[in-house]
């Protein structure tokens, strides 16, 4: 059977990228243009100031990307795409080049869901198989999803508030420890003890989330000592709320392996990144039995690669998209 | 040789091809919200009515604002995108630039003005020749009023946006082949180098910039 080369494009945040991808499993090249330093002076992604660089960047970062691949556009058999969920600006860059890319070419253009994305970069570790429940943690995300078969999407569960991710962001902030919130809070949970009370955020018998009380418990805590004339701990508070997020997510994510009859899990999203999640999970998965797959890290944040490779799947499955796909900042992952 | 320009500064799609001078086929759709959705579709059915390839086209000349940055990047992303990936021949003007050149009537001085809010517009002020007299930039709409009494002649705005008590308002609409015959031979521009002409910080570096000046 023919090699399928897949042109992947993802622009929803603040990471222009591009990659090819073959067959859904082998990463040709990937390039990643990163903003994080630009958004750091602002304490967060500004949106508008991440469109106006998407759109400076777009170009160069597929032409490096075919450059480093050693590849033209006409070896390319179609451009896949972010569509949703993500940033409108941000997102309309990259799907605005893709749609041109389709149209010049004449190559089928496939939209890809971002959260599709972050689960199928687990496919350019290891062939995912099915059914499987994927736990997607990121900035903007914080869900779990039941796959019973090949792109099959079933949400269960979700936040109904802030994603965990942001909540981390938010925490750092209120803490004084800088941005981005996750990779520091997660360092200086592992060099503090769980001394703080905060309380479990949502432990009930459905699959969302809630991070918005345990953000208000830790300002509120924060505020308080801070009123007392004590100093906080900031290593000890962050061990204290990490435990709490990890111990919540971990015990739901758990609750629907067994539900659902299934003994496979995979880890998406910047989150999955979180050196506790990873632990716990790992630790809480061996104990009952589950196969679970943590992509790389570099898997972890937003690439192009992950778009490539789910949107091979849906290639294969002739799910193209016309010239008049928009973007949208929310649709739900079906 | 056949030129594609194309403005998305505005709600409008404005698109035109036009070979040796002759227009070939143009678009001048009011989309607002769906510029997003139907630009590229327009375009291609534009490409289907007027037998174009895209490989038929020897140059694109791209309006890069100021105006709807969403817009902007709209335009500019399809514009830069299609000239690097084939290779293409590509210039910028300005959205105000156009509006200039597309003026039916005769005047000493032509102003195109785009309103920015908040009492700012975009505004350039250009001579019969299609001079800059006033740079383009983004301006309260009293302190470019209060420039214009010093203008020794006659003048006109151009927009397609209202504005209360500014007299005389000629409505825009684009002349291509004025356009294009105008800025046809502009200097021609490296696709990666392309960049949008907002004329306006965004919000958070104008507070930034505020805060560090205080």
């Amino acid at each position: 059977m023919k090699d399928v080369y897949i042109l992947g494009i993802e622009s929803s945040c603040d990471e222009t990228s591009a990659s090819i991808v073959r067959n859904g499993t082998d990463e040709i090249a990937t390039v990643i243009l990163s903003q994080i330093d630009i958004h750091t002076n602002f304490g967060g992604v500004v949106p508008e100031i991440a469109s106006r660089h998407h759109v400076k960047n777009i170009t160069m970062v597929i032409e490096e990307c075919l450059n480093k691949a050693n590849m033209k556009m006409t070896d390319i058999d179609a451009i896949a795409v972010t569509y949703g969920p993500g940033l409108i600006g941000s997102l309309l860059v990259g799907l605005e080049a893709a749609k041109t890319l389709s149209f010049i070419y004449n190559k089928p253009l496939i939209p890809v869901h971002h959260i599709a994305g972050h689960i199928y970069a687990n496919n350019l570790v290891k062939t995912m198989e099915y059914p499987l429940i994927a736990l997607v943690v990121s900035g903007g995300h914080t869900d779990l999803v039941y796959m019973e078969d090949e792109y099959q999407f079933r949400h269960i569960g979700g936040t109904l508030d802030d994603a965990v991710g942001e909540c981390y962001d938010k925490v750092a902030r209120v803490i004084g420890v800088g941005y981005p919130g996750g990779p520091v809070i997660d360092k200086m949970a592992t060099e503090g003890k769980h001394s703080y009370q905060l309380p479990m955020p949502l432990d009930d018998d459905s699959y969302n989330f809630s991070f918005s009380g345990l953000k208000s418990a830790v300002i509120n805590l924060v505020h308080n000592e801070e009123q007392r004339g004590n100093i906080i701990n900031k290593e000890d508070l962050a061990t204290s709320f990490q435990d709490v997020v990890v111990d919540i997510i971990t015990k739901k994510t758990i609750r629907a392996l067994k539900e659902f009859k299934t003994s496979r899990l995979i880890l998406a999203g910047g989150v999955a990144a979180n050196q506790g999640l990873r632990a716990k999970l790992s630790t809480v998965c061996a104990e009952n039995n589950i196969d679970c797959s943590f992509p790389p890290i570099k898997y972890c944040t937003d690439n192009a690669a992950m778009i490539a490779t789910a949107g091979y799947f849906l290639y294969k499955q002739g799910k193209f998209s016309g010239l008049e796909l928009n973007a949208k900042s929310s649709v739900e992952l079906k | 040789m056949k030129i594609l320009y194309l403005d998305t500064s505005s709600s409008f799609l404005y698109c035109a091809i036009v070979k040796d001078n002759v227009l070939i086929g143009e678009l001048k759709l009011k989309l607002e919200k769906d510029l997003s959705t139907l630009a590229l579709s327009e375009i291609n059915n534009l490409f289907i009515v007027t037998s174009t390839t895209p490989d038929d086209i020897d140059k694109i000349l791209v309006v890069n604002g100021p105006g709807s940055f969403t817009g902007i990047r709209i335009g500019l992303t399809i514009a830069k995108t299609y000239a690097w990936g084939l290779n293409k021949k590509i210039s910028t003007i300005s959205s105000l630039e156009a509006m200039a050149v597309s003026c039916v009537e005769s005047f000493d001085y032509y102003i195109p003005i785009i309103d920015a809010r908040r009492g700012y517009v975009y505004a350039g002020i250009y001579d019969k020749d299609y001079n800059q007299i006033l740079s383009n930039q983004y301006i309260k709409l009293d302190v470019l009023q209060a420039t214009l009494d010093n203008l020794p002649g006659t003048y006109t705005f151009i927009s397609n946006d209202s504005f209360d008590n500014l007299g005389n308002i000629q409505r825009y609409d684009p002349d291509f082949l004025k356009i294009v015959a105008k800025y046809n031979d502009k200097e021609e521009v490296n696709p990666h180098g392309i960049d949008a002409l907002y004329l306006k910080l965004t919000e958070a570096e104008e507070k930034q910039g505020e805060v560090q000046n205080a």
